[in-house]
């Protein structure tokens, strides 16, 4: 087995991103994959370096097939890929500095959390395996006193076990697929920070998510996956701006719509109207917060029943549709 | 325990299901239960080696076989836990001999055992055991690499195996000649023909061929699991 590679060098709490720091830990050039005819991954290029890096996309995006790619699960069908200088999909050596926490549900159900992260850590040669099994499950808050098998475990508590599975052989890159499925608000929050301070200590830590509020609280560097391409990269914050700073589209129902839709051109919310039927219509924003102070006031000024207002696009496909089309 | 003691332990829990257990036991009590029936009428050599033949080198080998070892990466690839076995820095041929060892350990007592205790039950000449044990054991380490195999290659093994099984070896092998050398069913009746004189349906096989050709296959089929674990996805 080769060495160790270099250890990275700490990031600062609250640094910008990888893009900033030392070498990157991982690069990605032209990375395609299809299956049959179907493209997951197209040319996608980018280098990840110490820190939280978010992959985020809609659900079908093809964050998976990145992730799967980035773990060696799958060959690249074009381009280069480079984890750690190496290939862990040929070189089995480097997967003692990889930690994976993989997409789906199963686990060895038969297993109980500390066998299951006692196995990982037997198989990664950790020198003290019930130190480590027992560190690892109480960075996730878990006991490995439980003697139940993990089949018996709630979603919530076989996702921790699949993150202290990940964490036990104190890793320098971590791929997090989806990690907060299932996790109750408080374990969310609980995980959330854990993956800011392994990112914080200088760890490569990569989560993907469909979720944008979940990106956000990650405070990270971004990847924004869509059909299979990297439509934008950078910092969370930025990128969040560009995606507020679209028009919005929202629906409203009122006994006197072309009433209201005026009351809403003259006072500047919204920069177009689209009567739909005798009490619809579809108004576009800039400014949705502009709009929801606005909205109420309107209505009661002009003596206008407001029914309904409901945002049209506010769904993560149609800010992706945004950023692709820009 | 080392890395590859626990991936041979983690295989014999993922491959020695209770259903699995009791079910193939059942079967080898079967054929047990069977044979001694047939030996309260019948108890000359040709009748006890016909029953291994028949019974246990054609029916509860292969099946059980089939059942353990393509459930040693098989089962695995269906609930995705091969990933936790494979994202480790594990040599891939350690991953495929710890599997293929669970299934031999858990198939061993299961075959060769029942295969040895046939004479005994039925009463048959005691210069069976050890041929029964011979031909057991050689196509025991075929079948189990070639469903261990088979198991990481196609998420129906279990249908594809019972095909090679009953269709293959039980009707096409039958026309006997080339079709015949096809089957690992062959080879180990070969062994038993060649250390009994009690001669079966299928072609004759001479030794070193008898016994060399299906360590061969295993051979194959093994080199077969390691490279497929190297280079095909990972679910």
């Amino acid at each position: 087995m080769s060495g160790p590679p270099p250890a990275p060098a700490p990031a600062p709490t609250g640094a910008p991103g990888p893009a900033a720091g030392p070498a990157p830990l991982i690069e990605a050039v032209g990375l395609t994959k299809w299956f049959g005819p179907v493209v997951a991954v197209s040319d996608v290029t980018f280098s990840i370096g110490p820190g939280v890096t978010a992959l985020l996309g809609p659900n079908g995006a093809g964050k998976s097939t990145v992730m799967r790619l980035l773990c060696g699960l799958t060959p690249p069908s074009k381009g280069e890929l480079r984890i750690l200088g190496g290939n862990p999909r040929r070189d089995v050596s480097l997967t003692r500095w990889i930690g994976l926490v993989p997409q789906q549900d199963g686990v060895f159900e038969q297993l109980t959390a500390a066998e299951f992260v006692g196995l990982a850590a037997t198989l990664h040669r950790v020198p003290d395996v019930a130190g480590a099994t027992a560190a690892a499950l109480d960075l996730v808050e878990l006991s490995p006193a439980d003697s139940r098998p993990l089949g018996a475990y709630s979603k919530g508590m076989r996702q921790r076990v699949k993150v202290a599975q990940a964490l036990v052989h104190d890793p320098r890159v971590i791929f997090l697929d989806e990690p907060l499925t299932g996790l109750d608000p408080r374990q969310r929050r609980h995980m959330i920070e854990l993956f800011a301070r392994l990112g914080a200590e200088g760890r490569c830590v990569v989560v993907s998510s469909h979720v944008l509020d979940e990106v956000e609280r990650f405070g990270s560097r971004v990847l924004v996956i869509v059909q299979g391409r990297l439509a934008a990269e950078g910092d969370f914050h930025a990128i969040r701006d560009l995606m507020d700073d679209r028009p919005h589209r929202i629906g409203l129902r009122a006994d006197d719509v072309r009433r209201l839709s005026t009351g809403l051109l003259d006072a500047g919310v919204v920069v177009g109207v689209q009567l739909v039927g005798q009490d619809r219509a579809v108004v576009d924003t800039v400014s949705v917060a502009a709009f929801r102070r606005t909205v109420a006031a309107v209505a009661a000024e002009r003596q206008v029943r407001l029914l309904e207002v409901r945002p049209l696009d506010d769904d993560l496909e149609s800010v992706f549709k945004y950023l692709v089309g820009r | 325990m080392g890395p590859f003691g626990a991936l041979y332990l983690t295989q014999l829990r993922i491959q020695a299901t209770r259903a699995r257990l009791l079910s193939l036991a059942a079967l080898g009590a079967a054929g047990l239960g069977i044979a001694a029936l047939v030996g309260r009428q019948n108890t000359t050599l040709a009748a006890g080696a016909e029953f291994v033949a028949v019974f246990g080198l054609a029916v509860l080998l292969p099946i059980t076989a089939l059942v353990v070892s393509s459930a040693g990466f098989g089962d695995t690839i269906d609930d995705g836990t091969l990933v936790y076995l494979w994202m480790r820095p594990v040599a891939r041929w350690q991953l495929a001999l710890a599997a293929l060892l669970a299934a031999l350990t858990i198939a061993t007592p299961l075959t060769v055992l029942p295969a040895a205790l046939v004479p005994v039950v039925m009463g048959s000449p005691s210069t069976l055991v050890l041929p029964a044990l011979s031909a057991a054991t050689i196509g025991l380490i075929a079948y189990c690499c070639i469903f261990l195999a088979l198991g990481l290659r196609s998420k129906r093994a279990l249908m594809w195996g019972l095909l090679y099984i009953f269709i293959w070896e039980g009707f096409v092998a039958q026309a006997g000649g080339n079709s015949a050398r096809l089957a690992v069913r062959a080879y180990t009746q070969a062994v038993l023909t060649n250390a009994t004189g009690v001669a079966f349906d299928l072609t004759t096989i001479d030794p070193p061929w008898s016994w060399g050709v299906p360590l061969a296959v295993a051979a194959v089929a093994f080199a077969y699991t390691v490279r497929r674990l190297g280079h095909h996805d990972i679910p």
